[in-house]
């Protein structure tokens, strides 16, 4: 019983450590014609998972990076998949009709420049990434 | 000359799906249209019995290729359509022929409320709908007790309509997503049926009848957990012609020939569980059917039941490894003179136990390559086979041995 104390305490401390080592290493942004201005994890996991195509009566659609930290972060943060499984789940969907394949973009930057131009866009960039143009979405 | 013929489509279908791999999108009319396309060879050698209809128990076979390419575009936030088309040949299965795979118009009302019409891929379980999708696997072939590929037609796909939406009574209780559908079945003359019916001198030519059902899976409010629940109802007539001399001691003569679903259905539960790299399913399937065989002179009933768990990890952006157990027994009754089955499921010929271990290599985001072992005891089929399970009298004229070792490698491209 007393060994079980401190691998109950280290077992607490991993798990909770994903959400500190990524909590604000990622933000969430959108084009100016999406309505809100703060979305819950739960929708904005069925965005990504073209689930749903709609924030607040807005269209939306999701953007992402291809690779690099704030894409790392975000799977792991908001989606719970790895990039491979979330490609075989993008593909299994493309390749029996159920979505189109989301866009995928090589930068912070490229991501910003895509959702400022672009109506109804929603992506995610590093946390001190400069998004003029763009509205940084609250998750709550 | 088979293998190099099936080597030199996938050749070519690699360098081209390579050549056009960052090509997806193209404008027309000022419109974009997403392009994707996916192919696949694999290799099948077993130690003793051949399996999947190729002869794999000498040096192994390479008739084991398929691809597929497909068209859509958005013509409203709303509303998206496209298409489809795959081929497949796989030993005596498929044959080159290609179909529509899946073509239909797509319109999203709300959230919880959408509607999709033309052909459609079948929404059946976890794999139904994706079961041609290799690339999306680590399995080369799907536990083959629920998802057989030599039966893969027989739930497909529908022509008709389906109404499909997800929603959330409370959100501590997760997310339910819904579809009904109803419509008509297609179903391929080049697959394992009618393959399998050619032993009693029946050549099918035509395969199709109403089918309806549905799907309701709920997302747990466990991360990463689902669970779900699937039906489909056929009543398939299947037309063509029959040699009597071949199964009835008739003359050796050409006649018209129907059969008939009386009942005919399929019930699948499932449950998944996704953590990190770890990824665990588990399915049952019940298949049941009452036909009228040889023009109303008889009636054979065949029951499926088939369960799996299987397993898959992650190690790397590059590797990954699984397996699974397979589970698969038959029962029949034909009311022809001389028809009977083994008296225990214990028998060979009643069931198939496949022990399968896989491993999966990503040589790059778009191209991986497959291989697995499977360790099968029985084989469902004995002399008098009723229900497509990969193992045939055709290409085993001496007989089938009770246990058989296969090897399954597969690659396969996708953009």
């Amino acid at each position: 019983m007393k060994n079980l104390k401190p691998i109950l305490m280290i077992l607490t401390v991993l798990a909770l450590m994903p959400k500190w080592a990524f909590a604000g290493s990622v933000k969430v942004i959108a084009n100016s014609s999406v309505s809100v201005n703060s979305i819950s994890s739960g929708d904005l996991q069925a965005v990504f998972l073209l689930d749903s195509d709609s924030l607040g009566g807005s269209h939306v659609v999701p953007v992402l990076e291809k690779s690099g930290p704030a894409h790392e972060a975000f799977l792991k943060e908001y989606l719970g998949k790895s990039d491979e499984s979330l490609l075989a789940f993008y593909r299994s969907l493309v390749f029996t009709g159920k979505a189109e394949m989301p866009k995928f973009l090589g930068s912070d930057a490229a991501v910003v420049a895509y959702v400022a131009n672009t109506k109804g866009a929603v992506g995610y960039v590093s946390a001190d990434t400069p998004t003029s143009g763009t509205k940084t979405l609250e998750v709550r | 000359m088979k293998i190099l013929r099936s080597t030199l489509v996938f050749a070519l279908t690699v360098c081209v799906g390579r050549l056009i791999l960052h090509a997806q999108e193209v404008k027309i009319f000022d419109r974009t249209v997403q392009m994707h396309g996916f192919a696949s060879q694999g290799f099948v050698h077993t130690n003793d019995n051949n399996w999947l209809t190729m002869e794999t128990s000498n040096i192994g076979s390479g008739e084991f290729t398929d691809f597929g390419a497909n068209a859509s575009t958005a013509i409203t936030d709303k509303l998206r359509v496209g298409a489809q088309i795959y081929d497949r040949n796989l030993g005596q299965l498929g044959k080159w022929h290609p179909e529509l795979d899946w073509a239909y118009g797509d319109f999203k009302f709300k959230p919880w409320l959408s509607f999709r019409g033309g052909k459609i891929k079948t929404v059946l379980g976890l794999f139904n709908d994706t079961q041609d999708l290799d690339s999306v696997q680590v399995f080369a072939l799907l536990p083959q007790g629920v998802y057989s590929t030599d039966m893969r037609d027989a739930t497909l796909s529908h022509v008709g309509g389906d109404l499909y939406g997800t929603f959330a009574l409370n959100k501590r209780l997760g997310k339910f997503s819904y579809t009904v559908y109803g419509g008509d079945q297609f179903q391929s003359i080049y697959g394992g049926y009618p393959y399998l019916l050619q032993i009693h001198g029946i050549y099918i030519e035509s395969s199709s009848g109403p089918t309806y059902g549905g799907d309701l899976r709920w997302k747990l409010p466990i991360k990463g957990a689902l669970a779900g629940a699937s039906y489909e109802d056929n009543s398939v007539t299947n037309t063509g012609q029959l040699n009597p001399s071949v199964a009835l001691g008739g003359p050796d003569v050409m006649v018209p020939y129907w059969e008939q679903s009386r009942s005919q259905y399929t019930k699948q539960y499932y449950a998944e569980y996704t953590r990190g790299n770890l990824k665990i399913d588990a399915e049952y399937r019940r298949f049941w059917r009452d036909f009228t065989i040889f023009n109303g002179q008889f009636v054979a009933t065949t029951g499926t039941h088939a369960w799996y768990p299987s397993g898959a990890y992650r190690v790397n952006k590059r590797f990954e490894f699984g397996g699974y157990y397979s589970h698969f027994t038959e029962d029949w009754v034909v009311t022809a003179p001389g028809q009977f089955e083994a008296a225990s499921e214990s028998d060979p010929s009643r069931h198939i136990f496949d022990k399968v271990v896989a491993a999966r290599i990503d040589l790059d985001s778009h191209w991986y390559a497959k291989i697995e072992g499977h360790f099968m005891n029985g084989n469902a089929a004995g002399d008098n086979p009723q229900y497509p399970d990969g193992f045939y009298p055709q290409v085993n004229p001496s007989g089938l041995q009770p246990n058989t070792i296969g090897l399954v490698a597969r690659t396969g491209v996708n953009f």
